[in-house]
């Protein structure tokens, strides 16, 4: 036996890695690699068909952040769970650091020499463990009651108010939907969400008057573009006329005019879709969209299997902020939502939002691998 | 073994879970369908306000065919022009500029006005071209290019302007251009595009769309701050055609200036004495202002007004149809002002009024030969009729007066025609009835509007019974009769009327109507239907008014052996003199105000032997048609048959 166990323990190290391989969910990593090689040609059609200055960087930080990922697929589960409630902390700090010492005149990066960053976006991964960890800790009977409740909500706020006073509406709102999809999903009392549901709509007009003048302008030309055709409602007008003349198979790929000519504003971050509808048309929205169901659907698949709730609720938080990115980015772009800056995740120009999401990945692939294992 | 809390737990789970994931479900189908809303159900829509992003169509107008003469001479053609273009951005001081382009180079106020205007009215405020003034000349061209570099926002543009060599001598017949303002008629798109001219006036009207061409399509890609990525042309312009005119501009011009000299002298404008008369006299149109007509006391007068018009009878065509004053249409080429506009509409000789198609005029004696022939053909008279003239006839209470007081005695018709004698016409009228006079005014083409290619031509008035009653709702009398007969009363005709009217007794055999362009190939007329003898008759005493002893124009033969014309004088009176005033004795025609002297006319052909040109004479206000009008008329067949 022992020199079985022995010999197995010694068996090359390299078949131990293939046959962990094996387990990895493909489909998602398919899903993941593919929406990148989406996103580097988009980038390349927004700069009018160059490598520069977008796809070449977009490749390069998507390579390494697929490292990144499949380094974190083989680290132990249990790390996630000791350092999450750091990580959390980290990111507050750098919030609050980003608060006061930002680059920019909207405070949202941080800068370290070369690097860049958005903490914001890493807080969204960060709230996400620090829950799972709360409610991990909570003992079954205890999430019945409102009590415990009340820290989830600070750590849910804080950061979020934070972000939203850098001010990033956009990412600040997809924080406190995610924590409270989080709460909802742990089994929050229902009276309780109607509750709260009822104290949010009368406290709209108390939010309208803490809202900066130009998100309160965004919300305003959202309901009636027209308003300001040449201004704000620019970007929406201008978004939709590229989807829409898109039509069924596109324009072609590098031929969409509304991007070629700088119609559209925020082409290769925010309004990427845009660029991708009008030289696809439905039939490549429609590919993006169904690509996307397809990881998200994988990440609550692997969600639903999970026996540990840590674990469960840190992939359903991950699965439910992909949910967030996309329909947030869509409905925008479409119309359907107020412009409030929100990245199509992995294909959006953007160093620190591709990082997130590719570490998120990572986790889910690697509590998939652990769970199977079990 | 699980707690039941736990299982209580799972139980939460995995309802909330699928809950969210309906949530989530509808959500997406949301969009999705948002999504084939915009792409597959209003993709038209936004197809095409994604086109107007794109692009921005320009017009490019064609080159505007020319108009010649029947030498290939030029009448209407186009010149470069040259146009000041400010490329526009949001950080230039415009005034500034202006003002220091004004420092080199003279703007009128009203392009700097309509510069300002476009300015103001500016769609977006991206980078782009403002037009400042299309009137640049060679000069201020090469005076601002020296000095390129201290005015790197501007640029100039080549446009195509009208000219009109020929001036004021054609100025009736080729009409002028003028800027068409709503042009988005013409074609879908806006135009961004101010320079194109249409036909406003004359021949340039009426064959505007000869002369215009096709109009071109240039397509610009423009991207979202104005800059152009890429210009095609995407209709190609097709120049307009040439258009011939049947008019000779070496005899046109001569009979402008012979019409407006008259029997007047001609003096330069640098004598001292004249400059000091010209200042008081206003509306003065010249076809050339370096000199001024003087009448026997040396007095500046104005040049005479009135229409020639010589018409080849074979073919109709047009040699030269004078209308004087006219204008010069080359300053509508010049985006006219509101002055220079003003002082035409409102110069008391009308000088945009086309005598010759539009100007109605009492033919007078020269409507002799139609009451003579209507008399013959309905057979009520014959060659040798006679009537006696004692100076007037008695009829009613009134007398009808003959123009000589002492009467003409005994004659026939041919002597009739050829000293004009008014009781012999008076007597002839009566006995055939107006009607019978209309019809055959009708058939030499009075009272009608031909197929001439210039627009606003007069119908005129042929009288008959029918007429009176239907525009007076009072019977014709026998009066009236008698002063149709000779021409006045009711019956106007435009000079165009009279010069066909001759042309189809010259031609005899067709009913010959005018054209201003020149046809190469034979055109048919309808028969004229006259009897060839009583033509030949009237043809005859034509030309004894010419030639005979006593012809009102034995005084201004032609003189040659080969080339003599016929013809026949009228002398308009414009004002009724009344009984009072013929016995005091009649005021000379110089010393009555201008506006109530006779009108002299002239109406004929030559050569005599063989019928070939056709000329009407109207000289407005001008005296006799034996010592005004006539003499214009041996001097133009001089000219024509060059002796």
């Amino acid at each position: 036996m022992n020199f079985k166990q022995n010999k197995f323990a010694t068996d090359s190290l390299l078949k131990i890695f293939f046959l962990k391989a094996l387990k990895i969910n493909w489909l998602i990593v398919f899903c993941t690699i593919f929406l990148g090689i989406i996103g580097v040609g988009a980038l390349y059609s927004a700069a009018g068909g160059s490598w520069d200055p977008w796809a070449k960087k977009h490749l390069i930080r998507f390579l390494s952040g697929l490292i990144l990922m499949f380094i974190i697929i083989f680290l132990p589960t249990k790390l996630f769970y000791k350092f999450s409630f750091l990580f959390f902390i980290t990111c507050l700090i750098f919030l609050i650091f980003v608060k006061f010492f930002g680059v920019g005149n909207i405070q949202r990066w941080i800068s370290f020499g070369v690097i860049n960053f958005q903490p914001s976006e890493l807080m969204k991964l960060g709230l996400i463990l620090v829950l799972a960890k709360y409610f991990d800790n909570l003992s079954r009977i205890q999430l019945d009651k409102l009590f415990p409740y009340i820290i989830p909500f600070i750590l849910i706020f804080l950061p979020g108010f934070i972000v939203i006073s850098q001010p990033d509406l956009g990412t600040g709102l997809t924080i406190i939907l995610l924590g409270l999809a989080i709460l909802f999903y742990v089994g929050i009392s229902l009276k309780f969400v109607l509750f709260c549901f009822f104290v949010l709509i009368c406290s709209i007009p108390l939010i309208w008057q803490q809202l900066y003048e130009y998100q309160k302008n965004r919300i305003l030309v959202f309901l009636n573009p027209e308003i300001d055709s040449l201004g704000s409602g620019y970007q929406i007008i201008q978004s939709k006329i590229a989807i829409g003349s898109g039509g069924t198979f596109g324009k072609g790929y590098l031929l969409g005019s509304q991007s070629r000519l700088n119609y559209l504003p925020e082409k290769h971050t925010d309004f990427i879709f845009t660029l991708i509808s009008e030289e696809f048309g439905f039939i490549g929205s429609m590919s993006i969209i169904l690509i996307f169901s397809v990881l998200i659907i994988s990440i609550f698949k692997v969600s639903f299997k999970i026996e540990s709730f840590f674990s469960k609720i840190l992939v359903f938080g991950i699965g439910f902020l992909f949910f967030l990115y996309l329909t947030l980015n869509i409905g925008m772009v479409c119309g359907l939502l107020p412009v409030v800056g929100a990245p199509l995740p992995l294909i959006s120009y953007g160093g620190t939002s591709l990082f997130t999401v590719l570490i998120a990945i990572g986790i889910v692939l690697n509590i998939n691998l652990r769970e199977n294992r079990i | 073994m699980k707690h039941k809390s736990q299982k209580l737990l799972e139980q939460t789970l995995s309802r909330r879970f699928i809950f969210l994931s309906l949530l989530k479900g509808v959500v997406i189908g949301s969009i999705s369908w948002r999504l084939f809303d915009l792409q597959m159900i209003e993709n038209q829509k936004y197809e095409k306000l994604s086109d107007d992003n794109q692009f921005n169509y320009h017009i490019i107008p064609p080159e505007r065919g020319r108009i010649l003469d029947r030498q290939m001479r030029l009448l209407a053609g186009n010149m470069d022009g040259f146009s000041l273009v400010l490329i526009w951005n949001k950080e230039q001081d415009v005034d500034q500029i202006i003002r220091r382009i004004s420092n080199v180079i003279k703007i009128n106020k009203r392009d700097i006005k309509n510069f300002y205007v476009q300015l103001k009215n500016k769609r977006n405020n991206f980078p782009q071209e403002i037009l400042i003034t299309k009137n640049l000349s060679q000069k201020d061209v090469s005076k601002l290019a020296v000095r390129n570099i201290e005015f790197p926002e501007i640029r100039f543009s080549m446009s195509k302007k009208r000219v009109y060599p020929q001036g004021i001598i054609a100025g009736h017949i080729t009409g002028y251009t003028g800027a068409f303002s709503k042009l988005d008629k013409i074609h879908g798109e806006t135009a961004t595009f101010s320079g194109i001219n249409i036909g406003k006036r004359g021949l340039e009207k009426f064959f505007d769309t000869q002369l215009r061409g096709k109009f071109g399509r240039k397509r610009n890609e423009v991207t979202s701050r104005g800059h152009i990525v890429d210009s095609q042309v995407y209709e190609d312009t097709k120049p307009g055609k040439d258009i011939q005119t049947s008019l000779d501009m070496r005899l046109q011009a001569f009979a402008l200036e012979r019409l407006e000299k008259g029997n007047y002298d001609l003096i330069s404008v640098q004598n001292y004495k004249i400059k000091e008369q010209l200042k008081n006299k206003h509306d003065l149109t010249l076809a050339n202002d370096k000199y001024v007509y003087i009448d026997k006391n040396r007095k500046v007068v104005y040049p005479q007004t009135g229409s020639i018009i010589v018409m080849d009878i074979e073919n109709g065509e047009i040699l030269c149809c004078v209308s004087s004053p006219g204008f010069n249409p080359n300053i509508f080429s010049n985006d006219l002002d509101l002055d220079q506009w003003t002082k035409i509409k409102n110069n008391s000789k009308a000088p945009l009024l086309n005598r010759s198609m539009s100007g109605v005029y009492p033919p007078g004696s020269t409507i002799k030969m139609a009451v003579a022939l209507a008399g013959l053909e309905s057979g009520i008279i014959d060659y040798k009729t006679k009537f006696f003239c004692e100076g007037f006839k008695e009829f009613g209470t009134s007398n009808f007066h003959c123009w000589a007081k002492n009467g003409h005695g005994n004659l026939n018709l041919m002597q009739a025609i050829e000293q004009s004698c008014d009781v012999y016409f008076y007597e002839m009228g009566t006995k055939i009835g107006i009607d019978r006079i209309a019809l055959m005014m009708k058939k030499l083409g009075l009272g009608e509007i031909y197929d001439i290619e210039i627009d606003d031509s007069s119908k005129g008035v042929v009288p008959n019974i029918e007429w009176k009653l239907k525009r007076d709702g009072i019977n014709w009398t026998l009066g009236e009769t008698l002063n149709a007969s000779i021409g006045q009363g009711y019956i106007l005709t435009t000079p165009l009327q009279l010069v066909t009217m001759t042309s189809r007794i010259a031609n005899g055999k067709y009913s010959i109507s005018p054209t201003l362009i020149k046809t190469h190939s034979n055109k048919s007329f309808k028969n004229l239907n006259i009897n060839q003898e009583h033509l030949k008759f009237v043809r005859r005493s034509m030309e004894e008014v010419i030639v005979g002893e006593k012809g009102t124009a034995k005084n201004y033969k032609i003189g040659t052996k080969n080339i003599e014309m016929a013809g026949k004088t009228g002398t308009v009176q414009v004002v009724r003199i009344s009984e009072l005033e013929r016995e005091k004795g009649l005021i000379k025609n110089e010393d009555r105000p201008w506006k109530k002297r006779d009108h002299a006319l002239f109406v004929g052909y030559a050569p005599v032997s063989k019928p070939k040109y056709a000329i009407s004479v109207v000289v407005e206000h001008g005296g006799s048609g034996s010592t005004v009008a006539a003499p214009i008329a041996r001097d133009i067949f001089k000219n024509l048959f060059r002796l």
